[in-house]
């Protein structure tokens, strides 16, 4: 749109990580969209919008109207015999027209990034777990464990947002204490007000169970626990035992025995919450998959990684799970509104609901392109910790459908 | 859209009507979802209801359905869920669970109860958007959400900072309204957030280790704002030391604390709970009914327990830290919210041979009889967390049947059986009475003019049940249940799904606490105060909430 005037948008919500940033700026010109000022450099990407012409519907790479694309999908639909329902990245409104769409042609709903999820879930529901949300980070946590990666790679901001200017409560000698790789240049900077330390662990898992018999007053056998010596780790269980507030935060979808690793940072904090008080944050939350995980925990009554067949549902986190689950179905359905994200290789039909920068190995044998929430229309989603929603707006007017329409457009005919 | 209703025995304790106890049927007639006088104009449909017994929805003043903590609930108890799948041939196919029920499941179980309007009783500000959009999902209801106030630390601050009444007010005030919210619940006041300075128990009179602010302080302040700001439902309070042997004495002294002014005590039965006897253990129903009685400005519902597996979910954290030892199966849930409150999620078996839950089963009943006015005592067992909902058929018939309520103690816990004086008691509700406590006395306390009642005006949430001796038979199913004058169950089974509204109370406030709130945002909690608030829009898929006024102070 040539002449258009530029647009400062601010407090622009975004809704790409989890992390539920709700401060940036935007320029707008037309359709053209980009970010300034602070940001990170994920949001920056996939906010940028260049103005060009949408990619229209398409079936088997022949372009068709919306229409077309539509039933063409209903007809896929129709004759399906096990479709996977997969990718999920949408917003609320889209989860739930999705929901709505395997309760009508059945289907396996899972999320493309449940990996992390379901690594979690195994400790919390064998045992459960007693953990916390940002705005209790930012204004409490006096020790900070981070297990793993420097997640400011994931998260750009985590650090920034975790430890405030001046926080209500812990301002006097806030402690991060890295258990695995070292903190970046990034991390280091956001948490220049901090002392920052860093263990070297071999082995996460093996390290936050001696920590945790240290913590309950025990002596674990051993010269060293995962690469980290026994009296280093000793000593920070005395500084987690002394701490007011005490944090433990991973990113499960990046280490291998996350599910381990998750068991033994609630055990971890179990023990510290017999005498001071604790909580873990686990990390994760990219492209609203914990509202979908909400949204099918209160609709269906599971998480994701859910087969409704019929008027029956059953969920298998092993059996669902999209990787297992494709292997035995014939159709895919892909949902990534939040990012060109392609679909998995599959050798059955495929009907994507795709952000219109998608790069498809094979044509799919539906395309509909939609709109993303955030930018092209306003929605829901939820942040990391499951508790809080945010409301994203649109940036610019919306030419492609969003995920919930384009779904109605499918089922309704 | 003319629809009558021929021939039933009208049960409106609201406006003094008892064709049961009369023997006398007469036609209903409903015009675009609104019960009016009686015409002789052609009704698009009619019903032979042939004497059966008709009432206004009931309306459940507090159920746990909606909010972050139920998922966590799900999440945390699938097997409910997989114990409960799917009713076979239930159209709508959505969902099951038992104790934590989806969506789709508590409205069209409660639907076939016949209850039309159900409130959320415990919605974080923090996760208010969330429990919205749940609500929203919820058919054949009508809901509306308590906010849970008190322990945040925004209202802390300000009672620490002696602030006054007024600048209080127009916290609550915005609060509300950024919630979306119908009346302001109190749970542990003070004490969730005093956990998170690692208090582990907080008295009526105990200082915040860090605020140095009073649970009584926190009660009175918030009485005195909803009074002020005109909410109609007075402050809604879990107290202090839940489940805690003695707290009958926190219980007391917190209805004295009152002063005079409008308080609803909710699960009264988790804190009646006295210390006499070899096992520390006792009911203190009785002294506490009598308080209940003498104080006309006290209301409460019971919270019974039910026999079985539950789970409880609640924002009080602190308790259910200490609770968490019972969890059975062994597992539990809980998490700080926000600078703002906390959950805790425990899975609990009530045993009918456990001296404790025994007896609980008994205080429970014992304040059922023992306090006077139906009009101030409300059918609950705080869904999930006594049991769940899908018991009240046979809590009714605990209440109306002596002959089979003592026959059920009989075969409890004996020893919890010398500990309660039920056995004694005579007393039996009538079915009026019934219909008071699930219907025309939860409207009246919610300020819900046209609910709970059959008068012309009123919304056309009708209920029938056919008359059976057996009352829990007869609340087990009902013929007929209308939503807004559409027929949603026949003959026990949901033939519709209707879409709800939700309540919300806008009182009016001084909106110069906005920069307060923005900054309070922006610096504390790390989110903008204009997206913590939740829009009209963002309610009911864009139909937005159904909006009482407040003005004025309220009774």
């Amino acid at each position: 749109m040539a002449g258009a005037s530029t647009e400062t948008i601010h407090d622009v919500v975004c809704g790409f990580c989890g992390l539920g940033c709700d401060d940036l700026s935007v320029e707008v010109e037309g359709r053209d969209v980009r970010a300034k000022g602070t940001i990170c450099p994920e949001a920056a990407r996939l906010l940028r919008r260049l103005d060009v012409p949408d990619r229209p519907a398409s079936v088997a790479g022949a372009p068709v109207s919306l229409d077309e694309a539509a039933a063409a999908a209903r007809r896929i639909l129709t004759e399906a015999r096990a479709p996977v329902i997969g990718g999920l990245g949408t917003d609320m409104a889209g989860a739930g027209a999705l929901v709505d769409l395997a309760i009508r042609f059945g289907g396996v709903l899972d999320h493309y990034a449940s990996d992390g999820l379901f690594r979690n879930y195994a400790a919390t529901q064998r045992t459960g777990w007693l953990s916390t949300t940002l705005a209790e980070v930012r204004n409490r946590c006096d020790v900070l464990v981070v297990v793993g990666d420097d997640p400011s790679a994931v998260w750009g901001r985590l650090f920034e947002r975790f430890f405030p200017e001046t926080p209500l409560f812990a301002d006097q000698g806030r402690k991060v204490v890295f258990l695995g790789s070292a903190p970046g240049e990034k991390a280091k900077a956001h948490l220049a007000r901090a002392k920052v330390f860093h263990h070297a662990a071999s082995d996460a898992v093996a390290a936050l169970e001696a920590l945790g018999s240290f913590v309950a007053g025990r002596q674990p056998p051993g010269e060293s626990f995962g690469g980290i010596a026994a009296n280093a780790l000793a000593g920070l269980a005395e500084e987690l035992r002394s701490a007011h507030y005490a944090v433990v935060t991973w990113n499960a979808a990046e280490i291998d025995d996350g599910d381990l690793v998750a068991e033994r940072a609630t055990a971890l904090v179990d023990a510290l919450n017999v005498t001071t008080r604790a909580g873990v944050f686990p990390l994760g939350g990219r492209d609203n998959i914990i509202g979908v995980n909400q949204l099918m925990l209160w609709r269906i009554g599971y998480p994701l990684r859910t087969a409704i067949r019929g008027q029956e549902s059953a969920h298998d986190g092993v059996l669902y799970a999209s990787e297992a689950a494709l292997a035995d179905a014939d159709v895919l359905v892909w949902v990534s509104a939040f990012r060109p994200e392609p679909p998995p290789a599959f050798t059955g039909k495929v009907i994507a609901l795709a952000h219109p920068e998608t790069v498809f190995e094979k044509e799919p044998d539906v395309l509909i392109p939609v709109g993303t929430p955030g930018v092209d229309h306003a929605g829901t989603v939820f942040r990391m910790d499951s508790i809080v929603s945010l409301p994203l707006g649109a940036l610019r007017v919306a030419t492609l459908p969003s995920v919930a329409e384009a779904v109605r457009r499918i089922a309704e005919g | 859209m003319r629809i009558r209703l021929k021939g039933g025995r009208v049960l409106d304790p609201a406006n003094d009507e008892n064709g049961v106890a009369a023997g006398r049927a007469r036609d209903i007639e409903i015009h675009d979802g609104r019960i009016v006088a009686p015409t002789d104009l052609k009704a698009d449909a009619e019903y032979d209801l042939g004497g059966d017994v008709v009432m206004a929805g009931g309306i459940d003043l507090h159920s746990h359905i909606a909010g972050g903590k139920m998922n966590l609930a799900r999440l945390l108890m699938q097997e409910d869920r997989r114990t409960w799948p799917e009713l076979p041939g239930n159209f709508c196919g959505c969902g099951g669970g038992r104790a934590v029920p989806t969506a789709h499941a508590t409205g069209c179980r409660y639907a076939e109860l016949g209850y039309t309007t159900v409130f959320e009783p415990a919605m974080v500000g923090a996760n208010a958007r969330g429990a919205h959009l749940e609500m929203a999902d919820i058919p054949n209801l009508d809901t509306g959400a308590y906010l849970v106030l008190g322990n945040d630390d925004f209202f802390q601050r300000l009672l620490a900072a002696g602030a006054g009444q007024e600048q209080v007010n127009a916290y609550v005030g915005w609060m509300l309204e950024a919630t979306q919210a119908f009346a302001i619940k109190i749970v542990n006041p003070g004490g969730i957030n005093a956990f998170k300075f690692n208090a582990r128990k907080m008295d009526l009179d105990e200082a915040n280790p860090h605020y140095g602010v009073t649970p009584r302080k926190v009660l009175t302040t918030l009485i005195r704002a909803v009074t002020e700001l005109g909410i109609p439902h007075p402050i809604h309070l879990h107290g202090c030391n839940l489940g805690v042997p003695g707290n009958d004495e926190t219980t007391l002294a917190t209805i004295a604390a009152a002063e005079g002014r409008r308080l609803h005590l909710t699960h009264l039965q988790f804190h009646s709970y006295g210390t006499e006897g070899d096992k520390r253990f006792s009911s203190s129903a009785a002294r506490i009914a009598e308080l209940v009685n003498a104080n006309p400005n006290i209301s409460v519902d019971v919270g019974q327990v039910m026999f079985g597996q539950t789970v409880t979910a609640s924002a009080d954290y602190m308790s259910q830290y200490r609770n968490r030892a019972l969890a059975s199966p062994k597992k539990s849930i809980g998490m700080d919210i926000e600078l703002d409150a906390a959950c805790g999620v425990v899975p609990f078996e009530y045993r009918d041979r456990n001296f404790v839950n025994a007896l609980q089963w008994a205080i429970g009943l014992e304040l059922f009889l023992l306090v006077e006015d139906p009009w101030r005592i409300f059918l609950t067992t705080d869904h999930p967390n006594g049991g769940p909902f899908t018991t009240y058929p046979h809590l009714i018939r605990l209440l109306m049947d002596r002959d089979f309520r003592n026959a059920q103690l009989a075969t409890l816990n004996k020893v919890a059986q010398k500990h309660t004086m039920l056995a004694e008691i005579r007393r039996e509700y009538s079915l009026e009475e019934i219909a008071i406590l699930t219907r025309a006395a939860p409207a009246r306390i919610l300020g819900l003019k046209d609910k709970g009642h059959l008068g012309p005006g009123a919304v056309a949430d009708i209920a029938v049940h056919k008359e059976d001796a057996d009352r829990e038979a007869m609340f087990s199913t009902t013929r007929f249940v209308f939503k807004n004058g559409r027929l949603i169950v026949k003959d026990g089974v949901v033939v519709e799904l209707a879409q709800g509204t939700t309540h919300v109370v806008r009182p009016e406030f001084d909106r110069a606490i906005q920069k307060d709130m923005d900054r309070w945002f922006d610096e504390a909690v790390g989110l903008k105060a204009q997206h913590f608030r939740v829009a009209d829009g963002e309610l009911r898929g864009g139909a937005g909430p159904t909006v009482l006024n407040c003005q004025g102070v309220a009774p």
